[in-house]
């Protein structure tokens, strides 16, 4: 099977729209488990802030010198498709499982991307590591919910 | 994967920018066509002389104004330029794809290599000091003073619409000069779109112009006294034979920034994953029609026996073939695509020419590009795939002459001298990149070979803003270069003052 070949651009709407749902996603699970409701709607803030953080870095960084159209090599983003919309009449519990799942996969893409990039796109591959870190919080913080549950 | 929406909806005639006011041109009407779908986007003028004399002259008028305005002022307008363009960063760069063909990164990067020129330009007040020196003789100071000259000309190429006029013209208005920009009659839409931004910005009636058109443009800017100097970049034989020379008959300053035929070396002890990749923004990137881009590729053996070079030789022109037909093709506003279509029809057919030269001259074709295999529905018309010749030398066409296209010519050398002395057979001098891990070899090249830009380790060596943009022998006439401080001392005038107080 052919390796897959993202290119930077298709990386950075990939990054753009995961950040997109991750935070629409927090914002509904707000709405509906109103006791942890401070937490989930940091984490959309957040979510938005890694957006403006991946898509700044790049369009800063980006130069036509850089290896920008082959620096994904082997990165294939269906890989890291995930459901974001939660099923009617999920439980608190089920709700946050999903959500670690959730932000298990998120993390490995980012962490996935730089390490491909990371000799090629300089600033990049650093700031994905970044959002990646900010998320090991947020799956230390959901974990803690969930396990204050039980 | 979709296309990204296209910024430009509707086809419009594009004005000239003369003396802050849109002016329509009187001369002859072409089309600008979107080389992926080939659809027409924009019509653009071929303006006359008495266009570029008018914008002479709105140039001239305001010159003493702007002159006197101070640098700090100056870089206002520019701060100003910056901040519409980062706000406009993404409209800039898709219509780069839609009107030269370009991958949407390769677009953002020009955009992003654009703005940084406008970045350090608003430096002007420190770039623009002079020096003293007190008691040269007993009582006697001596200092220098930089000034502006007046009005220059600027000729853009069509592989860069956006950024290479941006080399220029911000240090040239900085340092309190006004300006004409000539974009390529080709793809003048980015340009015309900065001249909105620039009117935006707020710089004064007369000192940042466009006028669109083409030999006559040119022959207007070359001919007219009151242009005091030229920016051009483009091909060899213009750059040389009319630029260079008419400014030299003309008094004028001239910067020429030409044609390329650019070797990438590959040591034994080179990072091949890495290397490849270099390679292939380097040889496939902007289509290959860039004088930066990769051209031959010279797998040297230094330190190998026979049978060792052979496998080592194989192995990179193996994975180098490899990764080249999987480059995906097709039109630029879809984020898949790696590689677009080159800008016009009758450029590919040049290029195809050229690969008929390298199978007559004996060449073997590795990879043929002409077998057109594209991402998408679109007409094949500005289409290549890369190509890749196989034991190239450098006395044969293809591995001398400037191609500007995606097309690879793998080439052999058994030392490292070999290899120096074949870049030192072409009459270019561009860029020359070696891939290794031996400091002492990276410093050989460094040290010996006659071009401007060196890389090492890099496939692209593309100077930042605040550094020249180097070339030499065929690729470079003039003596001080775009970008950085070179370009503000080429756009001044050095003034000596000795003073004695009695």
């Amino acid at each position: 099977m052919e390796e897959p070949n993202a290119t930077a651009s298709a990386v950075i709407s990939f990054a753009e729209k995961l950040e997109d749902d991750l935070s629409k996603f927090y914002e509904e699970l707000a709405e509906k488990y109103i006791e942890s409701k401070e937490t989930f709607l940091a984490f959309a803030k957040e979510s938005r802030k890694n957006k403006a953080l991946v898509v700044r870095t790049y369009r800063e960084t980006i130069t036509d010198a850089l290896e920008a159209c082959f620096a994904f090599k082997g990165l294939n983003l269906s890989d890291y498709l995930a459901k974001t919309t939660l099923t009617e009449g999920v439980s608190y519990t089920d709700a946050l499982k999903m959500t670690i799942e959730l932000e298990e996969k998120a993390t490995k893409f980012y962490l996935d991307a730089a390490e491909r990039s990371k000799s090629l796109l300089a600033t990049i591959p650093m700031a994905f590591r970044k959002v990646a870190e900010n998320r090991n919080n947020r799956k230390l913080k959901l974990k803690l919910l969930l396990k204050n549950l039980k | 994967m979709g296309i990204l929406e296209e910024p430009i909806k509707e086809v419009k005639t594009l004005g000239n920018y003369i003396g802050g006011e849109w002016i329509e041109s009187e001369g002859n009407i072409i089309d600008i066509v979107n080389p992926a779908p080939c659809k027409v986007i924009a019509k653009v003028p071929i303006s006359t002389k008495s266009e570029i004399n008018m914008a002479v002259e709105a140039a001239k008028e305001v010159f003493p104004e702007w002159r006197r305005t101070p640098p700090l002022a100056r870089a206002r307008c520019l701060f100003r330029l910056k901040e519409l363009m980062e706000e406009h960063f993404e409209d800039l760069s898709r219509i780069q794809t839609m009107e030269h063909g370009k991958t949407i990164d390769e677009s953002r990067g020009e955009t992003r290599r654009g703005i940084e020129q406008v970045e350090v330009a608003t430096g002007i007040t420190s770039l623009m000091m002079g020096y003293n020196l007190e008691d040269i003789a007993a009582g006697i100071d001596e200092y220098i003073i930089r000034q502006p000259i007046g009005v220059f000309g600027i000729i853009g190429p069509f592989n860069f619409p956006f950024m290479v006029p941006l080399w220029f013209a911000p240090y040239a208005v900085a340092t309190g000069n006004c300006i004409i920009i000539k974009p390529s009659s080709e793809d003048p839409i980015s340009q015309v779109k900065i001249a909105e931004l620039a009117d935006e910005a707020g710089f004064p009636p007369g000192v940042w112009n466009v006028v669109n058109g083409g030999r006559t443009v040119v022959s207007g800017m070359l001919d007219h006294p009151d242009i005091k100097g030229i920016c051009f970049v483009g091909s060899t034989p213009v750059g040389r034979d009319v630029i260079y020379r008419r400014c030299g008959e003309t008094g004028k300053r001239v910067i020429a920034q030409c044609g390329a035929k650019n070797f990438l070396l590959v040591m034994p002890d080179a990072n091949l994953e890495r290397t490849i990749a270099a390679c292939m923004t380097s040889f496939y990137g902007n289509t290959g029609q860039r004088c930066l881009s990769g051209t031959n590729l010279v797998v040297v053996g230094e330190g190998l026996n026979e049978h060792e070079y052979n496998t080592f030789y194989e192995k990179v022109v193996d994975a180098f073939t490899n990764a080249a037909s999987k480059i995906r093709v097709g039109y630029g506003l879809d984020e898949s695509v790696q590689m677009g279509p080159l800008r016009d029809k009758s450029k590919k057919e040049r290029i195809i020419g050229f690969i008929e030269k390298g199978i007559e001259g004996g060449a073997k074709l590795r990879l043929d590009g002409r077998n057109i295999k594209i991402v998408g529905d679109w007409p094949h018309t500005c289409f290549l795939n890369p190509t890749i010749f196989e034991d190239v030398t450098p006395d044969m066409t293809i591995g001398r002459e400037e191609i500007f296209g995606p097309v690879a010519c793998t080439m052999r050398a058994r030392s490292l001298d070999e290899a120096i002395e074949m870049i030192h057979s072409n009459p270019y001098g561009n860029a020359v990149s070696i891939f290794t891990s031996s400091g002492k070899w990276a410093r050989e090249v460094q040290y010996r070979v006659q071009c401007g830009n060196i890389g090492i380790n890099i496939g692209v060596v593309a100077p930042m803003a605040f550094f020249p943009f180097s070339g030499m022998k065929d690729s470079f006439f003039g003596t001080l270069h775009g970008q950085g401080r070179e370009a503000i001392r080429f756009f001044t005038e050095s003034k000596v003052v000795i003073q004695r107080w009695f």
